[in-house]
């Protein structure tokens, strides 16, 4: 078998009369961090969203490792090692900070009605063991004093960090970031990409949707360029940055 | 703690006025009205899990309520409206209401499974229409449900569990021992749903609810079925809402196509709103203080008008809770008994 966790063949997604990904081969290798850039515009988060099936894709297949995964549920993804984050933020507001690890955390056994109904003791030993882990992340992600307020009430590079916390109580084998810098300040964003890189350490893969270009030739093993859909360059950081067509498409205008 | 002292002051100033607001008959004035307190309480209690909880905007609970109340009544003796045709065998009533409780949650179900997938304002929409299409279907199947004759002779099955004191202290206090028999069997239902919920709420399933109403997305992204989880909350609020329909009719006596009209819905998300959305007691003081409201309307009817006809009492009634539900959302909009962290009625 081969050794990339993700592959996707002919994977095409339109709009109307826009065509907005067309991806005719991508794998992931195991045990890198891949990074996706792009135009803005170029189809970047579409085809985050085809990936992890939370829109349709028109045609096209996705293997996740090596289970075609094309017809499955976003949801059913996510339980099988495919965790994303999203562009915008999505903390659960009205919940403090310890429940929307909780809630990340839990078991699908715990949530079921009869189970919270009636099956308190097993269900207190399974949300106590929880208790060490989510501890543990919070701690890593800084977060740890503020466990007690509103996820609302974080600011907003705190709440990218509740969002790659609650990702990781999930024990991802694969995480995809969209945008997971977008809004941080350089102190803080510094931070997020030392915690992605020991992530990626640990042997979680990491798939990342960003636009800063300096942190991505920093910590990418691989840099992957969308441009109107297409992956027109696919290679190391160094491999990428001297493409001409990339420069033609995107770095051009910003780097030179 | 501020919240619980205003909720207790105001449950006293309700009951006070009641009592010294009627000169003759104050007992019966109050029995009547806790008895329809609980009913809409136990129904805003439903809409509380669909709303409070899951985020879900649901509309029809008349159609919830309806579908309970007919099913149970349905199936224990009674008679058809205008042909007073007898039907003398039926279920136990327990059984019935079971079934009732049933089939409410499979109306659910049913609207669920279509909509629960799409935005939330389709449900609201979906569930507006269910609730029409419903009362219609009563009215025209006079057959099975007698139509706008409706069903009567049903009362008996529940009153024969009556036991003895309740027909003491309606003789004592001169109020309606069958009224009486329902009001308590209502005020224990809602204890025990309230205990029900609150070990709900604190437990895993009861957050994962929250999830879903704060970000569906993240749901899905966890892992978790949010589809399903809403399911699982909309069945559990409309059968919370059929029992609060069987009791309606019980305390009625009768049941026509008339009972669940629309409005009924809206007078108990109007409970809802002023108890506090997302609190499990709210609902119910809610359902108090409204009933007050429109108990209270009526002397305030007399000072506009000078022997008021019905048209004129609705529409202050109208006014009234109108302007009361426009003062809360102004100044309190958490409701009486709601978190004001957990503000919960901004609809995104």
């Amino acid at each position: 078998m081969s050794n990339n966790i993700l592959s996707v063949n002919s994977l095409t997604k339109s709009f109307g009369g826009l065509e907005a990904v067309n991806v005719e081969n991508f794998q992931i290798n195991s045990n890198e961090i891949t990074s996706l850039i792009g135009p803005n515009g170029a189809g970047k988060t579409t085809f985050f969203d085809l990936i992890t099936r939370f829109q349709d894709a028109d045609s096209g297949s996705i293997f996740f490792k090596n289970k075609n995964v094309s017809k499955t549920n976003s949801y059913m993804l996510a339980r099988l090692g495919m965790v994303r984050t999203f562009q915008l933020t999505r903390v659960f507001d009205r919940m403090t900070v310890y429940e929307n690890m909780q809630f990340a955390g839990s078991s699908i056994k715990n949530e079921g009605f009869l189970n919270s109904l009636f099956n308190k003791t097993s269900l207190r030993k399974d949300e106590g063991n929880l208790i060490e882990k989510i501890d543990d992340t919070l701690k890593m992600l800084n977060l740890y004093e503020m466990r007690n307020a509103y996820a609302r009430e974080l600011s907003g590079g705190q709440k990218k960090l509740l969002e790659l916390g609650r990702s990781l109580m999930k024990d991802p084998e694969i995480l995809l970031l969209d945008e997971p810098l977008a809004g941080v300040n350089p102190k803080l964003a510094d931070n997020i990409l030392e915690i992605i890189t020991n992530l990626n350490a640990k042997g979680i893969n990491i798939l990342m949707v960003e636009h800063n270009i300096n942190a991505v030739m920093k910590i990418s093993d691989r840099v992957v360029v969308m441009a109107e859909g297409k992956i027109i360059s696919d290679g190391k950081p160094d491999f990428v940055r001297s493409d001409k067509k990339v420069i033609e498409a995107y770095l051009g205008s910003s780097d030179e | 703690m501020n919240k619980y002292i205003t909720a207790s002051l105001l449950l006293l100033g309700c009951i006070a006025y009641i009592f010294l607001s009627n000169d003759t008959g104050s007992a019966r004035v109050f029995v009547n009205l806790i008895t329809f307190a609980g009913v809409y309480g136990l129904a805003a209690i439903g809409i509380n899990v669909h709303f409070g909880w899951t985020g879900l905007l649901n509309f029809g609970h008349a159609a919830f309520m309806g579908i309970g109340a007919y099913t149970t009544v349905l199936l224990i003796p009674h008679s058809l409206g205008r042909e007073g045709v007898i039907i003398s065998t039926g279920l136990p009533l327990p059984i019935a209401i079971i079934f009732g409780l049933i089939a409410s949650a499979l109306l659910g179900l049913l609207l669920g499974l279509p909509t629960l997938r799409l935005r939330g304002d389709y449900l609201a929409i979906v569930t507006i229409a269910a609730a029409e299409i419903f009362r219609l279907l009563v009215r025209d199947f006079e057959n099975l449900t007698g139509g706008v004759y409706g069903i009567i002779q049903f009362s008996d099955s529940l009153q024969v569990y009556r036991p003895n004191f309740v027909d003491v202290i309606s003789t004592k206090y001169d109020v309606s021992s069958a009224q009486l028999w329902v009001a308590i069997l209502t005020w224990i239902s809602i204890v025990l749903v309230i205990i029900i919920l609150s070990r709900l709420q604190k437990s895993p399933w009861g957050r994962a609810l929250r999830a879903v109403r704060e970000d569906e997305d993240a749901v899905r992204a966890l892992g978790k079925n949010a589809v399903w989880l809403k399911l699982q909350s909309f069945m559990l609020g409309a059968a919370i809402g059929g029992l609060s329909g069987i009791f309606l009719v019980f305390n009625y006596g009768t049941v026509q196509a008339s009972t669940f009209v629309p409005v009924l819905t809206f007078y108990i998300w109007a409970a809802l709103i002023l108890g506090g959305v997302g609190s499990l007691g709210g609902p119910a003081l809610g359902a108090i203080i409204f009933w007050v409201i429109i108990a209270g309307t009526d002397s305030i009817s007399r000072l506009l008008f000078e022997s008021p006809d019905g048209q004129q009492l609705a529409g202050v009634r109208f006014v009234i809770v109108g302007l009361l539900i426009m003062l809360f959302m102004i100044f309190r909009p958490s409701g009486i008994l709601g978190k004001k962290e957990e503000l919960l009625l901004d609809v995104k």
